[in-house]
């Protein structure tokens, strides 16, 4: 069975690529369906949801189109999710196969700066960091990078130090190639499966971060986005509960999708490996 | 159904009632506050400097007020608009160097010491005047304090100094301390700012970072009968979407300073047994003012700063920022100011059209995109409604093709970003109008004001006419002629918008009817709660 089909097999994973394809749709037609800033005040304040067609999620309490403002949002969203744990699993893995093929002194101070990251708990760090630098898109990816990078290092290390003893490797000692060659042409590629399998957990941990950050108003100002959205909409949450309720359900479906969609994709490749 | 059981213990709370009634002269139900209860209230910050001598902030004075107290107070119908308190009179010399206050008589500190002038004398000459944030610019000529018995005290200023100015200064600037408990050891260190001695009608009890402030009853106090209660608890709910539910379980009977948020107060007005009341803050009114970096080279040209005038809604602002809770503004005085305000002014009416021309008129052309030029606008995070607003702003400005990419900061860094760093093109603020605008509104134009003084010109924006008017108001002591020339004062301003006056707006009150003598002065909830009370 070829693993698409085994995937489709599977109602989880279809359902998460179902939301993330979603996800995805809304954020590639954000600026075809709402063209121009989607912080435009375009009706009356505060009108709710399914009261005027061309207002179909109502306005918040300065009149912008909630609607705009979700298929705007997200796209920071995915942007940030995708773009942190891009960032977390390229630095995890190279960290970790450096430290993991070095070993020795190199492994020992890797892993214990690693260490020492884990020992902060991710979010604060990111808070931390969003307020010194200041809010704005790329610090916001960063700060979330700093938090989630040990993960993939670890899982990539020990991947490493199993790598590392198999015959191929010796092999390409032998025949005198690079170190450094070694570990990113012949180690890296093969001890990055597990790594990339935690890639959905990231990508989803990462838009919850972006969200609670901006939630925070440590968010970029300039852009909309969900957890701002919900941050505003509380204000205002016993008369116009829609609009954090709204963002809030996006949110939890895009996370839910993310991680689902990831699941189903390590299920099928896992049961691959297993069989061949 | 329930209204004719007696149990036991309403029959005990019965007789009680009927003994204190009895006890008390001349009851009378209706008017007659009732003594003792706890007033528990929501307090949405906790100042750590309680000090308002040193830090004459409403933040500061909505607790402190009510343990340490002015000379005078804010009232609605006392002569100038005063009331008395630890001062009894006040009477300025025809050549403004001096200023005589005759002081209330049996007056005790918190800590049994008599109350006297020198206590009076120590306040002025060590804090006030050096120390202060606004009285540096009040009491700056300030020479000498004479206390010629311990009920008088002569205030001598090295340079005339208007009376009007003083007067109008009593109500915020004037806390006395205790000089005993002061005059050892650093001022700015003294344990007593944390933990305030004074003279008010409730002591300090204690202070729990995080969870409350209390304040219980000073027995000794000199206002007949007074304080009613018994004790006062500021209960810490940063959050303010938790004080309307607070005020629904009856958790907290009083949500002062507009804690309840005002899209919740048409539906709070509904909740029977709870109050919604706008009064008792005409002295403390807020401006919304958009704050301009003359230094950037577009802002200092004059028709930009019209530009962006005619590009603000300020109907939309008070209709939907405030939800109809404050008025537009026309200048740097508002218009509830009984003394000084005019409308007298150029004004500038929200047309786009002509915002638009005006920036073409300037040589600001839009570039193919759209776009004039890039501005970094810095809305001050104190309050949801300049947050708002600066949301607002900036789809006010994209419509004239000003491109404000908005900056957000806490409050310390947004302080320092623009009146220390000067590290904005727009800001926005809510500076205080407190009864004269020599007290903190001409400093928010004058030139000359060194870097890092909060709540100041720090835009580099000079004006020598304007500058000229201030110095010359400072100095006049007639109090028609001074007024005067503050109504040109805002004229120029108007003109010139060294800073566009947005909106004015005041707070809100949320109460459970049981709260008596509510919003009874123009500062009611930083002043002394005296005469506050519970009906059971």
């Amino acid at each position: 069975m070829s693993p698409l089909r085994r995937f489709l097999r599977t109602p989880e994973a279809v359902a998460g690529a179902i939301l993330l394809a979603a996800l995805i749709a809304m954020a590639l037609s954000a600026s075809l369906l709402f063209p121009g800033d989607p912080q435009a005040i375009t009706g009356p304040a505060l009108l709710p949801p399914f009261q005027d067609w061309s207002l179909p999620l109502g306005t918040d309490r300065l009149g912008r189109d909630v609607l705009a403002e979700l298929f705007h949002g997200a796209r920071t969203s995915l942007a940030v999710g995708l773009a942190a744990a891009a960032a977390a699993l390229v630095v995890g893995a190279v960290v970790g196969t450096l430290a993991g093929f070095a070993g020795g002194l190199v492994d020992e101070v890797l892993m214990r700066i690693t260490d020492a990251f884990q020992t902060v708990p991710s979010f604060l760090l990111a808070l931390a960091f969003v307020s010194v630098v200041g809010p704005s898109l790329g610090v916001v990816v960063i700060a979330i990078a700093l938090g989630t990078w040990t993960g993939p290092a670890r899982v990539a290390r020990a991947e490493v130090l199993s790598i590392r003893e198999r015959d191929y490797v010796a092999g390409a000692r032998v025949i005198g190639m690079h170190p450094l060659a070694i570990a990113f042409r012949e180690v890296l590629p093969n001890a990055l499966p597990p790594v990339l399998a935690m890639s959905s957990v990231i990508v989803a941990a990462a838009i919850l971060t972006e969200a609670a950050l901006s939630f925070l108003g440590l968010g970029d100002p300039n852009r909309v986005t969900w957890g701002g959205m919900i941050a505003e909409g509380r204000a205002v949450l016993r008369t116009a509960p829609f609009l954090s309720i709204v963002p809030g359900i996006a949110l939890v479906l895009t996370v839910l999708g993310v991680y689902l969609a990831g699941e189903g994709i390590v299920e099928t490749t896992a049961v691959r490996r297993g069989l061949s | 159904m329930s209204g004719f059981t007696i149990s036991r213990r309403t029959m005990l709370a019965g007789s009680a009632m009927l003994l204190a009634s009895t006890a008390m002269p001349a009851p009378s139900w209706a008017q007659t506050p009732k003594k003792g209860g706890r007033l528990v209230l929501a307090a949405d910050s906790e100042p750590r400097n309680l000090n308002p001598a040193i830090v004459a902030s409403n933040g500061v004075f909505f607790i402190s007020s009510k343990i340490v107290e002015t000379l005078a107070e804010a009232s609605f119908d006392g002569k100038d608009g005063l009331a008395p308190r630890l001062a009894l009179s006040w009477e300025g010399a025809a050549d403004g160097l001096s200023v005589t206050f005759k002081l209330r008589d049996g007056v005790k500190w918190h800590d049994g010491k008599p109350f006297t002038s020198a206590d009076v004398a120590f306040s002025a000459l060590q804090i006030w005047k050096p120390l202060q944030n606004l009285g540096r610019t009040v009491f700056k000529d300030l020479a000498s304090v004479d206390t010629p018995d311990d009920l008088t005290a002569v205030f001598k200023f090295a340079k005339p100094t208007p009376f009007q100015l003083i007067r109008n200064a009593l109500p915020a600037l004037s806390s006395v301390v205790p000089k005993h408990i002061y005059e050892v050891g650093k001022i700015e260190d003294n344990p007593a700012n944390n933990a305030p001695i004074g003279t008010g009608p409730f002591k300090f009890g204690e202070y729990k970072a995080g969870q409350y402030y209390r304040l219980t009853k000073n027995t000794d106090y000199w206002g007949k009968d007074e304080p009613y209660l018994d004790e006062i608890i500021y209960q810490v709910l940063p959050d303010r979407t938790s004080a309307a539910s607070a005020l629904e379980a009856e958790e907290i009977q009083l949500a002062a300073f507009s804690a309840v948020p005002l899209a919740d107060l048409d539906r709070i007005s509904k909740v029977p047994g709870l109050k919604v009341i706008s009064k008792g803050y005409e002295g403390l009114t807020y401006q919304l003012v958009v704050e301009i970096n003359h230094r950037r080279k577009e802002l200092a040209d004059v028709k930009v700063r019209q530009a962006i005038a005619h590009a603000i809604d300020k109907d939309f602002v008070v209709k939907t920022v405030f939800l109809g809770y404050a008025a537009t503004a026309t200048g740097p005085v508002p218009k509830n100011d009984p003394q000084f305000y005019t409308a007298d002014v150029p004004t500038y009416a929200f047309d786009v059209a002509k915002a638009n021309a005006l920036l073409d008129e300037a040589g600001y052309k839009k570039g193919p995109d759209g776009k004039r030029f890039t501005l970094k606008l810095l809305p001050a995070p104190y309050f949801n409604e300049t947050k708002q607003f600066g949301d607002y702003l900036r789809q006010a400005l994209a419509a004239i093709g000003i491109d404000a990419q908005l900056v957000n900061n806490d409050s310390a860094a947004h302080i320092k970003a623009v009146y220390t760093d000067h590290a904005f093109d727009l800001a926005v603020g809510p500076p205080v109008f407190r009864g004269d605008p020599a007290i903190s509104t001409t400093i928010l134009v004058q030139s000359g004001i060194p870097d890092g003084v909060p709540f100041s010109n720090q835009g580099g924006y000079k004006n020598d006419a304007l500058d000229a008017l201030i110095s010359k108001a400072s100095e006049t002591l007639d109090a028609s002629a001074r007024t005067d020339l503050y109504k040109e004062f805002q004229k120029e301003v108007a003109t010139d918008l060294p800073l566009i006056n947005v909106a004015e707006w005041s707070f809100i009150s949320v109460a459970r009817d049981t709260v008596g003598n509510i919003a009874n002065n123009p500062r009611w909830a930083v002043s002394n709660w005296a005469d506050t009370y519970l009906e059971s």
